[in-house]
């Protein structure tokens, strides 16, 4: 285990049936199972990936969140110290645009260090049949200008931009001074063994930030 | 129960004095399978719903005051306790109509069906069309509503399309409140209509399924239970104090599934009726090294870890010395990974409510499969939400200790063997059994042969223990042992202090033969004890 390890919080955030999980498991997995009947997320899964930036190894640690609204009052558990939060909507579903705007609100609010990245789903849906697209790309486009995000479009299907969204995920946490501070602190703490379940899965580490304590929530 | 009828002999308990005779006294003084470890808290049948009548009853009589409210309270538990000896008698279809408000309810969905097909937040969920012949004709349908009477969930079809049903149960309870009395239930036919009020939702069961309503009750408090399981108590009660016409289905989205499984595993899993769980049978070597290994990987505020292979089938329990889990709050953690695939691909941490154990927080399980064919999953229970990580390396532990010792080999084994057969116990005659050791919690039952591998007969055979189940624990005539004699099999029910026993014969058995068969059953699982039951639990 050579080479200094970064651990990067990432956050899945999003309405119910918004695609997360299929994104999660296109990127760790590279799968996706289109016979596989709707599951929702319970709580929240865990994953983690080891990739290269500039020589440099960053473990991205991504949470799963579930979109259900009962999860909301306690979502501040899952995004609590991400260096990133992926808000994803479904590009088939105006609703859920809606949705991912409160979620930035919610981020802006509590997180403010946390990298914003908007990932439309779904993208094979629209490119089959144009009409069944319901959120416009420049209307998500100005959006992110205004609050300094990022927008890419995916599929999980046909893994359209999946590990570019991730890539560029790493990147921007291991290009930012700010993160300079935590690459020292991480090579210090203890590890955690990748689990046998995550194929493709790699030792991940704890940041300083990931155990801070705040919120109420229950 | 119809189906048998036409030779069935009058079931009769045996005198006592017959019992005392064929009682021997050293299983009276140690039931198979009894501990004095406090895994489980040992719960009788019915327990909650006797609490939940006597709830019902005092908030009915706190109110009644004047003569006359205290009069028909008398009147209708009279007659409840009429219905309920009537219930036990006979359940056939012919059983006369008693009353006529059923009459109004189905005048009123009668109406009503030309509604359409339109599914709700379940995707890929195929609904039923509600008032369907099909629709009607469902065996049991269950039913939560608000105080308000706006839907929140129904097990067939859309609740969306029944305002109106749901509107209707609505008012025939607080119909029945303003007298300040509560509606248990009413039977109409074949018919039972079983209502449990838990403000601020009640709910609704509706079936002509041969189950008496104390069972009908007891489904009710499970699915009553599940919602808590979700929200809490406090959120649920602070959500309609807040805005009484709340729609609930909001916060219960992605909660259907679980209702739905729920609902579906008491229809044909006896933990549920024998307030009991069954554990994967194992050598208490095998099961002490997992105890050990779990508990020897500590954590922080860490409550309880369960695992727990599939089926249902109970691995071990290791808990915080202090408590015990209430085998109720096991059956909503079983249902948790039954109803649900997506644990298998991650490591989860979901918020998760044990009404028995505290119905107004929160514990915070980490879930996961040890092995990648998913033959068992723990759960890891902490009080404190930021410990997941300390929870992952924890159970990173015991995977590594529990596979360096080929525990989890044992585990998969014990799964792909299934349950044991009922002729390797040696009884001719028996067909299969249920025991409940009662101070563990704890039951053990022989896998199912032919003829009751096919579904239907299957199901019959689950009728008729919920039968057996239903007479001896019949609050108006409890009995202690139940020979019932029936065209297609014999059913035994027999109640000690210790344990609960119900085993299934041929039709042609002798009384006397099947007593000593039981005697006989006993011995062996007495001599099973180690494996089926786990009798020493390990405390963090």
């Amino acid at each position: 285990m050579a080479g200094s390890r970064v651990d990067c919080k990432v956050v899945l955030l999003g309405k119910a049936y918004g695609g997360k999980t299929s994104l999660v498991e296109r990127y760790l997995h590279d799968r996706f199972n289109a016979e596989m009947p709707y599951q929702n997320t319970i709580g929240a899964a865990f994953g983690a990936k080891r990739v290269e930036v500039d020589g440099k190894i960053v473990t991205l640690g991504i949470w799963d969140t579930a979109g259900s609204e009962r999860y909301e009052a306690m979502s501040k558990i899952y995004y609590r110290g991400a260096k990133a939060a992926v808000v994803c909507y479904d590009l088939t579903d105006d609703g859920s645009f809606e949705r991912a705007k409160f979620w930035v609100k919610e981020l802006n609010d509590n997180e403010e260090a946390c990298r914003v990245y908007l990932c439309g789903t779904k993208l094979d849906l629209v490119q089959e049949n144009r009409k069944a697209r319901k959120v416009d790309y420049h209307m998500t486009t100005d959006y992110a200008d205004e609050i300094h995000a990022e927008v890419i479009e995916t599929s999980s299907k046909t893994g359209f931009n999946v590990s570019e969204l991730f890539e560029k995920v790493a990147e921007g946490f291991a290009r930012d001074p700010a993160n300079r501070q935590t690459v020292q602190i991480c090579s210090s703490v203890q590890q955690y063994p990748s689990t046998s379940l995550s194929k493709g899965a790699e030792n991940f580490q704890v940041t300083e930030q990931g155990k801070s304590r705040g919120g109420c929530c229950s | 129960m119809a189906a048998m009828t036409e030779s069935t002999l009058p079931a009769q308990p045996l005198p006592s004095a017959e019992v005392l005779e064929v009682t021997p006294d050293d299983l009276e003084d140690s039931a198979p399978g009894a501990s004095e470890d406090h895994m489980l808290i040992a719960a009788e049948s019915y327990e909650d719903i006797n609490v939940a009548i006597d709830e019902q009853y005092q908030r009915g009589k706190v109110g009644g005051e004047n003569e006359k409210t205290d009069k028909t309270e008398n009147e209708i538990s009279q007659s409840a306790r009429e219905l309920s000896i009537d219930d036990t008698r006979s359940t056939t279809p012919s059983d006369e109509g008693r009353e006529t408000p059923k009459e109004e309810v189905s005048m009123e969905t009668k109406e009503r069906s030309n509604s359409v097909l339109s599914n709700r937040d379940r995707p890929q969920h195929v609904e039923e069309e509600c008032y369907s012949p099909e629709w009607r004709q469902r065996q049991k349908h269950v039913f939560i509503l608000s105080e308000a009477g706006k839907p929140i969930y129904t097990r067939h079809g859309n609740e969306d399309k029944l305002v109106t049903t749901m509107g209707v149960m609505q008012a025939l309870v607080s119909f029945v409140q303003d007298n300040n009395d509560n509606i248990r239930f009413m039977i109409a036919g074949s018919h039972k209509f079983v209502f449990l009020n838990r403000p601020p939702v009640m709910l609704v069961c509706v079936s002509h399924s041969a189950e008496s309503t104390q069972q009908l009750l007891l489904h009710l408090t499970y699915v009553y239970n599940q919602v808590i399981s979700v929200l809490t108590f406090s959120q649920l009660s602070k959500i309609f104090e807040r805005k009484r016409n709340y729609d609930l289905r909001r916060l219960l989205t992605g909660t259907e599934k679980f209702l739905d499984n729920l609902i579906n595993l008491m229809d044909r899993d006896p933990m549920f009726l024998l307030s009991a769980v069954r554990c994967l049978p194992l050598a208490s070597s095998v099961r002490d090294i997992i105890g050990q290994s779990i508990a020897q990987a500590k954590a922080k505020d860490l409550v309880f870890a369960i695992l727990v292979g599939r089926d249902n089938q109970l691995v071990t329990v290791v808990r915080m010395k202090e408590h015990s889990l209430h085998p109720a709050d096991l059956h909503l953690v079983f249902n948790l990974v039954d109803a649900s695939t997506s644990f298998q691909s991650a490591e989860s941490w979901t918020p998760i409510c044990l009404p028995k154990f505290n119905s107004n927080g929160y514990l915070h399980a980490h879930v996961s499969y040890l092995d990648e064919e998913c033959s068992a999953c723990l759960l890891l229970l902490s009080a404190d939400r930021d410990v997941f990580f300390e929870l992952s390396e924890a159970r990173q532990k015991i995977v590594t200790r529990l596979n360096k010792y080929g525990c989890l080999q044992a585990v998969r084994e014990s799964l792909g063997k299934g349950s044991y057969k009922v002729a390797q116990i040696g009884i001719p005659d028996l067909r299969h059994f249920m025991y409940k050791s009662k101070s563990t919690a704890q039951y053990t039952s022989s896998e199912l042969e032919a003829p009751y591998t096919e579904e239907g007969e299957r199901h019959r055979l689950f009728g008729m223990y919920q039968y057996l189940h239903h007479r001896v624990h019949n609050s108006a005539r409890p009995l202690k042992i139940l020979f019932h004699v029936g065209s297609k099999e014999t059913m035994l029910g027999w109640i000690t202090s210790g344990f609960e026993l119900y085993a299934t014969f041929g039709p042609l058995v002798t009384k006397p033969a099947a007593i000593n068969a039981i005697n006989k059953l006993l011995r062996w699982i007495k001599k099973e004890e180690d494996r089926l039951f786990i009798l020493n639990s390990y405390t963090y």
